[in-house]
């Protein structure tokens, strides 16, 4: 089996690749990305850079040239984003090429992540989210909206090339001692304002929970959209407790302010977007996870969260 | 040899931590000769477990050649200490049993039961050349067994040189009473804090840390009144068993001077005990109430008799009671007599620990339990002993219970023979009778079942000189009022009504954090629904809806099993109800799967408000989740009137609003499950609504002027017959005209069994 992953780099890619190496059933693995990950036997390197403006054709080229039986897209931020513009091109142009390429390669299957948050943390949220829920995004939020566009890409992609088995999934917040999202950044904080009198459910879900996700997603006999949670569900507070972190209620007028101020400054590593998640719960059900895809979280969202705290210390 | 092989592997497991201990052991041991290091030799033995354990062997055998001053005592070793493999594994397992029972820590002690013996052979062994099994029991040469004391008193035990023999001997003499309780103490006491104090700690530092000081107190009294009502209970039982025998106009007073005095004693052993005490609450409270009930059964015989002396009740009837106790005394004086139960009460020279070596008398095998106990019991011999040494190390990791080890010795073939019952009490001020009741002690034993040590104690013949009688006279009522006024003081503050008002303060303290947002909480299910604060929050609940409101349920039993939507009138401007129907249904309808509630939006996202609701069980409401609650089976509270419901204006209490689009007319269609009506009474007087505030900046579109807290109306629930769907296709789910149909006449039940309910009513607030 070949395997085609970009942006094998980020953090979806450092989960995946050992995973693939592992693999025995994997002969090859096609990196397109701009810089070759360290520490890989199985790995071809083939430097392609998403943002350009002639990525679709070297994508197409260099997928047509040796078939791969799956292309996994992981080509997304979740740092601290200082280049809006580029994030966006990353991610939206970027996925718009790599679709187009896999399109003209016909490869027979796309595995792309995606974002629980882009259900939107919404006041008339139902309990559980299922994957038929429409995805609202978060409207202060490019980083969330850019996953929202993204997935409408695949699956306008999906509708028009029902041959290639496509899977989005939807990823909860990872946490993991590796990791840097934003969820991580929060939750690493020695004091974490909430708002006052709010305290939603959160949903995790640990590194190797995700990587495995990724990886039972290379032989799944299924397509469409999975929500990939870990068990249980815990408050902010009590996440922001198993993290090892204070919580640090503050009425949300104040919060933010403080907020904007800081983004304002360049100093805010929190995008303001994350007031709604804590303001609103955004519990996806990872009941089709489960039951289709195969995948059944092995660790409790307290786990993630502790692991999250023994990394730190 | 199996001894040490016995000792060793737990040992070396528990060996590690403790290396700093063990450098301590070893020079005590090396200092051995004071025997005063006596923890710290065992630890040192565990590392040298293993030649210990030979050099025992060895040394067991010289002892038994030693042993010789009581020859029945060296016979009674020889038989059982020397087969010292089995001896040695015979007490370890007992002394497992006990702990097991006592505590929970089991292994732990079991180590260091194993070590100590070795250690304080050792260490005894090499320096007085005795491998003497009472040096390895009272590791501590301070003499913790009475036995040895007494025999100290008249032997050359009382030297240390001799207290190795001690083990057998100690079985066989009898103590002096009246020398055994003062050496044993006086030394015992100082010893502990030194070489306790230190290693517990560290131990147990966590346990110990996480209680904080007004907690043990608290924790302190409540053991204290249970482990007195364990006393009070044992007593009765004890001295009821004991008095039937004697009549005379008396006995009544009789019994309740003997009763009295047992829980004293009781009480008193059990305060000593929990002085040393730096454990968890529950582990003393059961140690406490072990350590009461035991020493209440085994004084029960020694107080009666006092009484009876002191009444100068005819000599018949004492007689009657003790004829064998008269020939205990007797008994005491040659030192091997037959007694044929003996238990001692031995206080460890820390006093912590409570030794009651229990000659096993052919009987005590009554039961099964019994047996092992026998089976097990501390066989006099070093080894056996040994254990009894390690009583503080186990102490010391159970925490709190600071080694108040119980420990049941058998001697074999003590039935017909010379067992010495020692009973060292913590109250001096009781007489020591001679006891040996058979009866009493089978029937207790019988009772008490449970108790491992109970049969024994009952039977335990106490060997107190009568001469101390007169000495209760004063200082024993005095005492007696003391102990009293503890007790008085103890109940209040372990009383039901204390704890449950702390337990309500938790709660809500823990409720008002969730509200801020944060309480965390770790047992969440996917609706947010928090168990662990439920069941916080579960005394004030019980308060509110037992006493405050006296809810009154009528015909909770026509809700069918499976999926159903309880139609109920919303009230009130604080929406206690839905909580309330959630508390119906878990406490009528246990058979029922957990019941949830829909809240409106309004609510579910008010600031605090909704988030407290939302971890009580409140589901948003929304056609997904009640689908979902109800795909789950689960019985489904939902008020349709929603908001407008809740704001009623006070003067339209109990008139229904429209009900909303009929959503749960439609949700009944579709699943087929049944509608049962229900109207609640109460909830509108309970928080009536006065008025409005502007609430918009809070989120709320107003905020209702109401009474501060809820008012204590009584309320009262109904049950309406179920409307069952049958019939109806879940199509007609969308022909409103169905919907509008089957929506009035949910209103309309409701609406009449309101107003039957108002009509019943006479009283808002008494029904």
């Amino acid at each position: 089996m070949r395997i085609a992953v970009t942006g094998a780099n980020g953090d979806y890619g450092k989960l995946l690749l050992p995973r693939l190496e592992a693999d025995p059933a994997v002969e090859s693995i096609l990196v397109l990305d701009t810089k070759e990950p360290e520490g890989t036997r199985k790995v071809e390197f083939h430097r392609v850079d998403l943002t350009r403006y002639d990525a679709e054709s070297e994508l197409t080229d260099a997928l047509t040239e040796r078939p791969v039986d799956a292309l996994f897209h992981l080509a997304f931020l979740f740092g601290p984003i200082l280049n809006g513009p580029l994030a966006h091109e990353l991610e939206v142009i970027g996925t718009m090429n790599v679709l187009t390429a896999v399109g003209r390669a016909k490869l027979p299957r796309l595995v792309v992540p995606s974002l629980t948050a882009a259900y939107g943390a919404r006041g008339n949220n139902p309990a559980l989210l299922r994957e038929n829920s429409p995805l609202f995004g978060c409207p202060n939020s490019r980083f969330v909206n850019d996953k929202v566009e993204v997935e409408g890409q695949v699956r306008a992609f999906r509708e028009r090339h029902p041959d290639t088995r496509t899977l989005v999934l939807r990823f909860a917040p990872l946490l993991g001692r590796s990791l840097d999202n934003p969820a991580t950044r929060l939750l690493t904080q020695a004091v974490v304002p909430t708002l006052l009198g709010f305290d939603p459910l959160w949903q995790a879900v640990h590194e190797d929970d995700a990587g495995r996700a990724l990886h039972l997603a290379l032989r799944a006999d299924v397509a469409g959209e999975f929500n990939i949670v870990g068990r249980g569900v815990l408050p902010l507070s009590g996440l922001i407790r198993q993290a090892g972190a204070q919580p640090l209620p503050l009425p949300g007028p104040l919060f933010r302010g403080a907020l904007r101020a800081l983004g304002v400054m360049g100093a805010g590593t929190l995008p303001v977007a994350l007031l709604d998640y804590m303001h609103y719960s955004w519990v996806a059900d990872g009941e089709r996870a489960e039951s289709a895809l195969g995948f059944v979280p092995l660790h409790h969202v307290k786990d993630a969260a502790a692991a999250l705290r023994r990394s730190q210390s | 040899m199996t001894k040490g092989v016995l000792g060793n592997d737990p040992f070396q497991r528990g060996a590690a931590p403790r290396a700093g201990d063990a450098r301590e052991d070893k020079a005590d041991a090396k200092d051995s000769k004071k025997a005063s290091a006596s923890k710290g030799t065992k630890d040192g033995a565990g590392k040298g477990a293993k030649s210990a354990g030979k050099v025992r062997g060895a040394k067991g055998s010289t002892k038994s050649a030693q042993g010789p001053k009581p020859p029945k005592a060296g016979k009674g070793r020889s038989t059982e200490a020397k087969p010292a493999a089995t001896a040695s594994r015979t007490p370890a397992a007992a002394v497992h049993k006990f702990e097991a029972r006592g505590n929970a820590r089991g292994p732990a002690s079991q180590e260091h039961e194993a070590k100590a013996p070795h250690a304080t052979r050792e260490a005894q062994g090499g320096k007085r050349g005795h491998p003497g099994p009472d040096g390895v029991e009272e590791s501590a040469p301070t003499a913790r067994h009475p036995a040895e004391h007494a025999r100290g008193a008249k032997d050359v035990s009382g030297a240390q040189t001799g207290k190795h023999d001690h083990a057998p001997s100690r079985a066989q003499a009898h103590a002096p009473p009246g020398d055994e309780p003062a050496p044993l103490r006086e030394p015992a006491t100082p010893r502990p804090p030194s070489d306790a104090g230190p290693t517990r700690p560290r131990e147990f530092a966590e346990e110990v840390r996480a209680m904080r000081p007004e907690e043990r107190r608290v924790d302190r009294a409540m053991t204290e009144a249970l482990a007195s009502d364990a006393a009070e209970a044992a007593a009765k039982t004890a001295v009821d068993e004991l008095l039937p025998g004697q009549q005379g106009q008396d006995r009544n007073i009789e019994r309740v001077l003997a009763t009295e005095l047992v829980a004293e004693l009781a009480e008193s052993a059990v305060r000593q005990v929990l002085d040393k005490g730096h454990g968890t609450a529950s582990d003393d409270r059961d140690l406490a109430t072990l350590v009461a009930t035991q020493v209440a059964e085994a004084t029960a015989g020694v107080a009666v008799d006092e009484v009876l002396d002191r009444h100068a009740a005819a000599p018949k009837e004492r007689a009657l009671s003790t004829a064998e106790d008269g020939d205990a005394h007797d008994l005491d004086e040659d030192a091997n007599e037959e007694v044929w139960t003996a238990d001692a009460w031995q206080r460890d020279p820390d006093s912590v620990p409570v030794n009651v070596p229990e000659a096993a008398q052919g009987e005590d095998t009554q039961e099964d339990e019994d047996d092992v106990w026998t089976a097990d019991a501390w066989q006099r011999d070093p080894d056996s002993i040994a254990p009894d040494g390690d009583d503080l190390p186990e102490g010391v990791e159970r925490g709190e219970q600071d080694g108040v080890h119980i420990s049941v010795s058998v001697i074999a073939g003590a039935a017909p023979t010379n067992v010495e019952p020692e009973v060292e009490l913590p109250d001096e001020s009781h007489d020591e009778l001679p006891p040996s009741r058979r009866i009493p002690l089978s029937l207790v034993t019988e009772e008490g079942a449970p108790r491992r040590d109970d049969p024994e104690q009952d039977a335990s013949a106490f060997a107190r000189p009568e001469e101390a009688a007169p000495a209760a006279g004063f200082a024993g009522r005095a005492a007696g009022m003391f102990s009293l006024a503890r007790e008085i003081a103890g109940q209040a503050l372990a009383s039901e009504g204390l704890g449950r008002a702390v337990g309500a303060m938790h709660g809500l303290m823990e409720a008002v954090r969730t509200g801020l947002g944060t309480g965390g909480g770790s047992r969440l299910d996917d609706y947010g629904k928090d168990a662990g604060l439920v069941e916080n929050l579960q005394p004030v609940l019980d308060f509110l809806y037992e006493q405050y409101w006296r809810v009154s349920v009528e015909g909770v039993d026509q809700v069918p099993h499976g999926a159903a939507i309880l139609v109920a009138n919303h009230s009130g401007a604080l929406p206690y109800d839905g909580l309330v129907m959630s508390q119906v249904l878990q406490r009528e309808r246990p058979d029922l799967l957990e019941a949830r509630w829909l809240v409106e939006d309004q609510v579910f996202h008010a600031p605090m408000l909704g988030t407290l609701f939302n971890r009580l069980g409140a589901v948003r409401a929304s056609p997904e989740n009640a689908l979902r609650l109800l795909d789950e089976r689960r019985p489904l509270v939902v008020f349709p009137e929603g908001y407008q419901g809740a704001s009623k204006p006070f003067a339209e209490r109990y008139r229904l609003k429209r009900f909303g689009r009929g959503g749960f007319v439609k949700l009944a269609l579709r699943t087929g499950a049944p509608i049962v009506p229900v109207a609640i009474v109460g909830a509108e007087e309970t928080s009536p609504l006065l008025g409005r505030i502007p609430g918009g900046f809070l989120g709320f579109p107003s905020l209702p002027l109401t009474a501060p807290g809820p008012l204590p109306a009584k309320w009262t629930i109904r049950f309406g017959e179920p409307l069952i769907m049958d019939g109806l296709p879940p199509e007609s789910a969308d022909d409103l005209g169905e919907v509008q149909r089957l929506t009035e006449r949910t209103r309309e039940a409701i609406q009449a069994m309101l107003q039957a309910l108002l009509r019943e009513r006479r009283s808002v607030f008494s029904g």
